[in-house]
């Protein structure tokens, strides 16, 4: 298994190269029977791929440690799931993981578009090739081959960093590498749109799902980062504006606005060019992210030694598709004229360009302090770093004015509102969002952030309730249903909207939770068994936290094979105004082949808040794993956190809305599609149609 | 067309604030990113420098750990410089990747003052990730 994975990764390669060649010549000279080839070829290293990724798997379950790659991300005594994992735990095995993703969507695109988009497919299919080929280089050149050998076999491995065996850590990486590899579909469309030059609205119309699709696994994959973050890194944050935390949410932050500026495309057929700069930096991003997850060429928390040859690999490659992606959309410049103009600047094209003019703020402001201590050094030679307040200070001004848009954005009309229109659609909910901040302020909230932060949630979330109303009542009068069936129908019939709206009111949820923050409580005490620490809750209420004592599991006791050395596990008994809750405890842990101890949180989730305990030091950890009577006093660090639930509430109902918008259409389109897919060559759809 | 010169002004208007809200970001949470040997270098030429907030680079020498009276203790130096080391003092939760072990070599980034003493004072002590940490051939020959 494993000599046949080393040798598909070396016959991948010219399969790729051959592939990107016979796209590109097939789609310059018309050749049917060249584009055959080059679909095959994506189908060939598709199929070559997923025997490399087998291999590694393979060496992981066989324990085959005389490969780097396996003996430095795993011991025998490894969980088999965390084995399976470890195709994605370390950088040799992610850049495979990713190639084998961006093969998945390869294929899925040239076996769904067998009968359609014909002219695109061609340079498609050259495009994806080509980025398959840069993988496979950097994967068998760059010094970072997963199946390098080490020329001895040690006894055992490394074994997987304790934080990593998280539940959380299995999927949080997929989901992004699912996001960022399924992005390469929209972009091999658009530079195909550019270089046939049909640069109609067919290009969007195709890739628009594609495009929700990356955006809903990127959103997914960052909120499970941070409840990852949150669960595992035990020091009560979600969010450290970590540089590849950062690398995460660029191009989350462009295609988010890729989706919006379309819509103007699509209207009023303006934003042309904008629309492919916005592609484009939207994949080199993407690319942007892997290399800086994967490269360590910013120091950061998550980097590692530097790796130099990659690193000028990657950015050779980044600046090979600037270049490119510049000189197309220059040459292509005449065919992407503006058809119209902005008329008002109280308008939705207004509005939405304001959006998009904020979210590429707050990209720039995320990308600029990221690479700061680069810039200063190349301008300085000093290096200097900015931290979370600067990434705090720019973006929760911008974050907000975003916010109000999102309320604004889809009640106000087209070209230019009227003030009626205005007045109709704005005086209930801004009345609302007043009311609101107005009460909170009577009741002694003083945190500025955090009114406006809940004054304009409420704002937009009102909006958005009315239009639900609106929608919901029009319809069970006009087609005689009940309310909940009229609801239904209505998101059915126009699921790109209302799913928009539901991922719009989960971001305000989202936000809402994040200005809960402000009012965090952390309090660190040290106790000795039976005694107590008096945690005061933000919402009024008194927690009484009384440590109850330690209790020990050591190796031989517990089951050897999860990895375990030892477990300490302080007990904590919770009492809110006096009231027994249920317990909490929080551990330190050892685990075979791992030096050090890792910390458990315990975490009470409420609907309004969470009370997290970290059991923060443990004097002497020897003799109070003997049990030792003397040793069990212990230092905590208390926190409450309010309205965190809401983080991943938000984050639940924005993946609700994007699967919305992605479903297909109705039920039964699965069958019907061939017969749409044929209608479509023959004749085609009018676009702007109300079709996802 | 007047609408038009408007809708400029939002945007100019957008722009302006956005660098002012970097430009001022940047002035009031930049902090210098330094080695140890950097640190050490530049205090010597400029003793105001030991009141500056910085964040250092630096390697834990093992075996240099000790705890005591909530205080925890520990050299750092410099992995391109072997002979610039200096002690480390730091009162809050060390992270658990944290090791001073001679069979790990770990990286940290920290935080804090470089006091006249010469005691580095840590407010924040960061830990190399583990994750991206690949074990090198001879720790694996000799584990």
């Amino acid at each position: 298994m494993n000599l046949l994975g080393e040798l598909a990764l070396w016959i991948a390669l010219p399969v790729a190269l051959l592939g990107a060649v016979l796209g590109f010549v097939a789609g310059r000279h018309q050749r049917g029977d060249l584009q055959l080839g080059a679909e095959r070829s994506v189908y060939a290293v598709f199929g070559l791929t997923i025997l490399a990724s087998a291999g590694i798997i393979s060496n992981f379950l066989n324990d085959r440690f005389e490969y780097l790659y396996t003996a430095s991300y795993s011991n025998r005594e490894l969980l088999t799931w965390y084995k399976v994992a470890g195709l994605w735990s370390g950088q040799r095995g992610s850049l495979l993981f990713w190639l084998l993703f961006l093969m998945l969507f390869a294929s899925i695109c040239v076996w769904t578009n067998q009968r359609k988009n014909r002219e695109f497919m061609p340079y498609v299919v050259g495009v994806l090739c080509t980025i398959a080929s840069f993988f496979l280089i950097v994967l068998l050149f760059a010094d970072v081959n997963p199946y390098e050998r080490l020329g001895f076999t040690p006894a055992n491995g490394q074994g997987l960093n304790p934080q990593l065996q998280s539940y959380w850590m299995t999927i949080h990486p997929p989901m992004l590498y699912l996001g960022f590899t399924s992005f390469t579909v929209p972009f091999a469309f658009a530079i195909a749109a550019l270089v046939s030059g049909r640069l109609d609205l067919r290009w969007i119309n195709v890739t628009r799902r594609w495009i929700l699709l990356s955006w809903f696994f990127l959103a997914i994959g960052i909120i499970l980062g941070m409840r990852w973050a949150y669960e595992e890194l035990g020091w009560g944050g979600y969010w450290f504006w970590d540089p590849v935390e950062n690398a995460s949410l660029l191009p989350w932050l462009s295609a988010t606005a890729f989706l919006h500026s379309i819509q103007i495309q699509e209207s009023r057929g303006m934003l042309k060019v904008w629309n492919m700069f916005l592609v484009i930096l939207t994949f080199l991003l993407t690319i942007f992210a892997t290399f800086l997850t994967r490269s360590g060429l910013i120091e950061s928390v998550h980097s590692f030694a530097q790796e130099l040859k990659i690193a000028y690999i990657f950015l050779a490659f980044l600046f090979a598709i600037a270049g490119t992606g510049v000189v197309l959309v220059l040459w292509r410049l005449p065919k992407l004229k503006s058809e119209n103009q902005i008329e008002s600047f109280l308008s939705r094209e207004s509005a939405f360009l304001f959006n998009n003019l904020l979210l590429l703020s707050v990209l720039f402001a995320v990308l600029w302090g990221t690479l700061f201590p680069l810039i200063s050094e190349g301008l300085t030679g000093e290096k200097i770093s900015v931290g979370p307040p600067f990434f705090n200070r720019v973006n929760i001004p911008i974050g907000l004015i975003l916010l109000t848009l999102t309320g604004i954005g889809p009640v106000i009309a087209w070209r230019r509102a009227s003030k009626q229109n205005i007045k109709k659609n704005f005086t209930v909910p801004v009345g609302v969002g007043l009311a609101v901040a107005g009460g909170l302020f009577a009741i002694g909230v003083r945190h500025g952030f955090a009114l406006a932060t809940f004054g304009i949630s409420s704002f937009v979330m009102t909006v958005i309730v009315i239009e639900f109303f609106k929608g919901t009542r029009a319809r069970a009068r006009i087609e005689n249903e009940n309310w909940a069936v009229a609801l239904t129908h209505l998101i059915a019939r126009n699921r790109r909207r209302w799913g928009g709206y539901i991922v719009h009111s989960g971001v305000v949820i989202f936000f809402a939770g994040i200005a809960g923050s402000s009012f965090d409580v952390n309090i660190r005490q040290t106790l000795a068994p039976g005694e107590s620490a008096m945690i005061p809750s933000p919402l009024g209420h008194e927690y009484k936290l009384t440590y109850e004592g330690m209790s020990t599991t050591s190796a031989t006791a517990s089951n050897s094979n999860d990895n375990l050395a030892f477990q300490l596990v302080a007990l904590l008994r919770v009492e809110k105004n006096g009231k027994v809750l249920r317990n909490l405890t929080t551990e330190k842990r050892g685990y075979i082949a791992q030096n050090q101890p890792t910390t458990e949180v315990g975490i009470r989730s409420s609907f309004l808040e969470d009370l997290y305990v970290i059991l923060s030091d443990v004097p002497d950890i020897r003799r109070a794993i003997m049990n030792e009577p003397d040793a069990q006093t212990a230092t905590f660090t208390f926190m409450v956190n309010p309205l965190v639930g809401w983080i991943w509430y938000g984050g639940m109902i924005v993946a609700i809305g994007g699967l919305i918008g992605l479903w297909p259409s109705g039920a039964g389109a699965l069958v019907r599609a061939p017969a749409v897919a044929s209608a479509r060559i023959s004749k085609p759809v009018p676009v702007g149609a109300a079709d996802c | 067309m007047p609408k038009n010169g408007r809708f400029l002004v939002g945007l100019v208007g957008v722009a302006a604030v956005v660098t002012y809200l970097i430009w001022t970001g940047v002035s009031q949470t930049m902090q210098y990113y330094m080695t140890p040997s950097e640190l050490v270098a530049k205090v010597s030429v400029d003793p105001s420098f030991h009141e500056v907030g910085v964040k250092v680079g630096g390697r834990i020498v093992s075996g240099s750990y000790r705890k005591g009276g909530g205080l925890h203790g520990f050299t750092v130096e410099d992995p391109e410089q072997l002979s610039v080391t200096f002690p480390v003092e730091y009162r809050g939760d060390l992270p658990d990747t944290f090791s001073d072990r001679p069979e790990m070599i770990v990286d940290a980034v920290l935080e804090g003052r470089f006091r006249a003493d010469g005691v580095f004072d840590a407010t924040t002590v960061l830990t190399k990730c583990g994750s991206r940490y690949e074990a090198s051939p001879e720790a694996l020959r000799a584990g």
